[in-house]
């Protein structure tokens, strides 16, 4: 009867030996990494990150949760901000919002430009980080005339955006190349044909591709601080608290001990 | 003992305070039972010196209920229960309120600790028999409590308005709708609209802020209350109580929990708290897992995510939800029926046979005639009764009849209503089936110490069935993981199902009259 | 025992060590739900230095521009308006401002007339009573609550008046002078109101 019951055990038992890998996964593009060198912290690439998000996104895209004064964090005075900041007259303390309202904004552009407060937590998956998407996202445009804006992107297919950096970066186009992977046999006429899409630099802007880059990357790092400006202070607050944390454990270990040596 | 004749209160620490202080408080215990409810449930509330690990995780859910109603009072005095400014007032806590961003980080991190920490405490039950007599009241009281606690963070997720919020809470409400007859009114009821919208939410926060919190409260008391009446359990599942020491009259096991466990918890706090603060402070989010990132996009009724899933600590019901397809409900009827069999204590050859038939019954004729048609369940389900009924068995005639014409009734059901309703109900079924667990238990032992290997083996199985099911409830639907759900979850259901028979020949050990380390 | 005696004391050290250790872990802990309660920054932007033109304010004339949630009016007084003050000394009860400098009357405040040019009044319109809003009866000429009545602002909830000025009369229920609000002049025509030029005034 036992070895009935082991049986039935590992009859029932066996299929969760099947490979947990042995499922379709979603559609993932593959992303790059943001540059490794870009500290999330450098106030220069931070700066000029929202030199670059004020003058070529907020015309359409606001951040409305974020005060233009927070910006102080950055190192900048309240009187420079108003100076190179804000072309409004909007006061230092308001929040960075557009006049352009969603009702209209869907008329014109089909969906409304979402507004990007937190578009850096939101954008992460599996596939990496939200920084990592946006930055792959925003060096992923191409030509491409049947889309009604002209533009196209590979990690956002048919996005309503047009590439507002294309005079930096230049124009891409989505090439598509046939490899050919021999197979086993040997013969030509055999291998395997594999597809691979990819983008091709073909009218260059006024950027080289790597200073292209690294504008990107530091418009991601500021977006990736809009998304949560106090993540550097909580993580220097969090060390903090676990200095205090781990000498009030000691006290409280060494407490316990003591008391319950009375305990046998 | 009448106010007057009570002894006064004496007090040693406070130096030249003393006699001033022992006045107030002998004052106080004349008016109020402070001195007798500080020695029945501290000072002289004798538990079993050899708690372990796993006995932290009480105190802990109380210091989680604390934060969580700490950090939701603060968090209430910004947050806007509107739908068109919810989402906003998030982020004005994030950023705009000093110290909101911490707050908020407490209370989300908080809600995910909650589960953990009462997960790991239900799973002490389950290893060390605390839900046997006389702790049966106790354990209904925490699987209330628990049942709560999933309403309580079902209506609190809905509250930030991001895409997560609304379209899990538009799921779940739909679940409503698949019961027959009451449920789309049962549905629009709940949300007081005909979609997720700004009713709901209002109602919602109503239920998260002040209904179930007052419901948790008191659930807690009563659950504390009901242990204290009969004392703790311990590791070895021995009743300390049987033992006492003849000249005090306490058991000589136990200790007084001031101020051994108060100190211990103290410890037991401070580790909780640095671990909490650890993923607080350098990964809130658990990639993915404690804050979601679709819920960092407002609510859209018109665009659903392409990935929905629960928060992590509804998974595994989940998945037990989504296991329930029209395939599945055959494999289900199978086990009704042997289930059935067992319980009229059938003799097991005649038992077998008539699964067999039964499910040849319907396999047969279905593989053939392919279409949708009820022969294959109607002939299944007349040879599994027309066997029960012949079947030599132990059980009385009318039990057996009665147990025979439920089936019936049962099988009716599976093939009569949509198995999305079934799916419903099986998982409503795979947490109230905890309740039972006092009676599905009849090993002569408590604790697993002096269980045997069945019920070791059982119980292993079951923790890894858990976290199986909890993984596949993250996942997508796919075809391999529904079939890995659909096995685990009659493994999940045959642990407790089946815990009266292989407890019963599950060999234990013997149990020691005093405890062990 | 010694032993014992030992342990009591050093039973004694751990409880006290690890409470002020609990004791501070628990301060620092109310920190932030303390601080949350604070204004926080949509507060303090709403309450930020509000600008007022001046430019079309007629003699006589009075305007009212909301700061941090209170009327602030702003009156452009007539030659004859500040004779009546000069001659309603006695009337009041604080001609001076000497009561609460700090609070209500700021240096550049602390003259003849209240302000830093004399042709224009700027103070907060509440009571100082119990808070509403006085009406103006800038009129000079008998009223019923004053015979001789001089031209200023009169409270209808509880009948207190004030000068123009901004200066409570005596025997009235209220206590204090108008607020006059930190307030400096970006140009001849334009007052920002909620910041001042003096370092803490």
């Amino acid at each position: 009867m036992r070895i009935a019951g082991m049986l039935v055990a590992l009859a029932l038992a066996a299929p969760l030996a099947v490979p947990f890998t042995a499922m379709a996964s979603e559609e993932h593009v593959k992303l790059d990494r943001m540059p490794a060198d870009v500290s999330p912290n450098d106030p220069v690439s931070l700066q000029r990150g929202a030199q670059v998000y004020v003058n070529y996104c907020l015309g359409c895209h606001s951040t409305g949760y974020m005060r233009y004064n927070r910006l102080t964090d950055l190192g900048l005075t309240e009187q420079q901000i108003r100076d190179n900041l804000i072309f409004t007259g909007a006061k230092i303390g308001e929040l960075m919002a557009i006049g352009m309202t969603p009702k209209d904004a869907k008329e014109w552009f089909g969906a409304p430009p979402p507004d990007l407060s937190v578009i850096a937590r939101s954008r992460s998956s599996s596939a990496g980080s939200g920084a990592d998407w946006l930055y792959t996202y925003l060096r992923s445009f191409y030509r491409d005339p049947s889309r009604p804006t002209g533009w196209n992107n590979t990690v956002f297919p048919n996005v309503g955006m047009p590439h507002m950096l294309y005079q930096l970066q230049g124009e891409q186009a989505l090439k598509t190349e046939t490899l050919l992977q021999p197979r086993g046999g040997g013969k030509k006429e055999d291998a395997l044909k594999i597809e691979v899409q990819k983008l091709v630099l073909e009218k260059p802007g006024t950027m080289t591709p790597a200073e292209y880059d690294r504008l990107v990357a530091d418009l991601v790092n500021y977006l990736a601080y809009v998304a949560e400006p106090v993540k550097h202070y909580r993580q220097q607050l969090g060390f903090y608290v676990l200095m205090f944390l781990g000498v009030l454990f000691v006290f409280a270990y060494a407490l316990k001990k003591e008391f319950w040596k009375d305990v046998h | 003992m009448a106010a007057a004749e009570k002894q006064p209160v004496t007090i040693t620490f406070a130096g030249p305070l003393n006699g001033a202080l022992s006045c107030a408080l002998t004052w106080v215990d004349q008016r109020f039972p402070m001195m007798t409810l500080w020695r029945d449930h501290l000072a002289e509330y004798y538990a079993p010196k050899n708690f372990n690990f796993w006995y932290y995780f009480g105190s802990l859910a109380m210091v989680v209920l604390v934060l969580q109603i700490a950090t939701g009072i603060f968090l209430v005095m910004h947050y806007k229960p509107d739908a068109a400014l919810a989402f906003a007032s998030v982020e004005y806590i994030m950023r705009d309120v000093p110290g909101g961003w911490l707050i908020r980080y407490m209370h989300s991190t908080g809600a995910s600790a909650f589960f953990l920490v009462v997960y790991l405490h239900m799973f002490r039950g389950l290893m060390y028999g605390s839900y046997r007599k006389p702790r049966e009241l106790i354990w209904i009281f925490g699987m209330l409590i628990y049942l709560c606690l999933m309403a309580e963070a079902f209506f609190g997720y809905l509250l930030p308005w991001g895409q997560m919020s609304y379209w899990g809470a538009q799921v779940i409400i739909n679940l409503f709708n698949a019961l027959p007859i009451i449920g789309p009114d049962l549905s629009l009821w709940i949300r007081g609209d005909y979609v997720v919208s700004d009713a709901t939410l209002n109602r919602f926060f109503s239920f998260h802020v002040i209904a179930i919190p007052l419901v948790l409260l008191g659930l807690v008391s009563a659950h504390i209350m009901a242990l204290h009446e009969v004392g703790s359990n311990n590791p070895d599942g021995v009743e300390i109580k049987k033992v006492k020491d003849p000249k005090t009259g306490h058991p000589l096991d136990g200790i007084p929990f001031h101020p051994y466990y108060t100190v211990k918890d103290t410890l037991g706090v401070v580790v909780f708290a640095i671990v909490f603060c650890v993923i607080m402070f350098f990964m809130p989010e658990m990639g993915g897992y404690f804050l979601e990132y679709n819920n960092f996009i407002p609510a859209d009724s018109l665009k659903t995510p392409p990935h929905i899933a629960p928060v992590w600590y509804f998974t595994p019901y989940y998945s037990i939800l989504r296991a329930v397809t029209e395939d599945f409900v055959w494999a289900l009827s199978l086990a009704v029926i042997a289930y059935i069999a067992l319980l009229l204590r059938a003799r097991a050859a005649y038992a077998v046979g008539v699964v067999v038939a039964a499910g040849l019954a319907a396999f047969i004729p279905g593989y053939f005639f392919m279409a949708p048609h009820p022969w294959p369940a109607v002939l299944m389900a007349g040879v599994a009764t027309l066997g029960l009924l012949a079947a030599p068995a132990g059980a009385g005639v009318w039990f057996r009849r009665l147990l025979v014409a439920g089936m019936l009734v049962l099988l009716a059901g599976f093939f009569s209503i949509d198995a999305k309703v079934w799916g419903v109900a099986l998982m409503g079924v795979a947490t109230l089936i905890f309740f039972a667990l006092p009676w599905l238990d009849q090993s002569p032992v408590k604790s697993i110490r002096y269980k045997g290997a069945l019920c070791r083996t059982a119980l292993g199985i079951f923790v890894a069935v858990f976290l199986v099911l909890g993984y596949y409830g993250t996942q997508p639907v796919t075809t391999s993981g529904t079939l890995i759900s659909q096995v685990c979850t009659l493994i999940y259901f045959a642990f407790f199902l089946l815990m009266p028979w292989y407890t019963r020949m599950d060999k234990a050990k013997p149990e020691p009259t005093r405890v062990t380390w | 025992m010694a032993d014992k005696e030992l342990d009591q004391s050093k039973r004694r050290f751990l409880v006290v060590a690890t409470g002020a250790a609990g004791g501070v872990a628990t301060v620092a802990a109310a920190v932030p739900f303390v601080a949350s309660m604070l204004p926080s920054e949509r507060a303090k932007a709403a309450g930020a230095p509000v600008e007022a033109d001046i430019g079309n304010l007629a003699p006589g004339e009075k305007v009212t521009v909301e700061w941090r949630g209170q009327p602030v009016w702003i009156v452009r007084r007539t030659p004859e308006m500040l004779e009546t003050i000069k001659k309603s000394d006695d009337k009041v009860a604080d001609p001076k401002s000497q009561r609460k400098p700090g609070e209500l009357t700021p240096k550049y405040a602390q003259n003849e007339f209240r302000s830093i040019k004399p042709d224009v009044l700027v103070v907060v319109g509440i009571c100082s009573h119990l808070g509403c809003s006085p009406q103006d009866k800038f009129k000079a000429g008998a009223e019923a609550f004053e015979s001789d009545w001089k031209g200023g602002f009169y409270c209808p909830c509880h009948g207190s008046l004030f000068d123009l000025a901004g200066r409570v009369y005596k025997n009235k229920p209220a206590p204090d002078n108008l607020k006059v609000p930190p307030y400096k002049y970006l140009s001849e025509t334009k007052i920002l109101i909620g910041e001042d030029d003096s370092k803490g005034a």
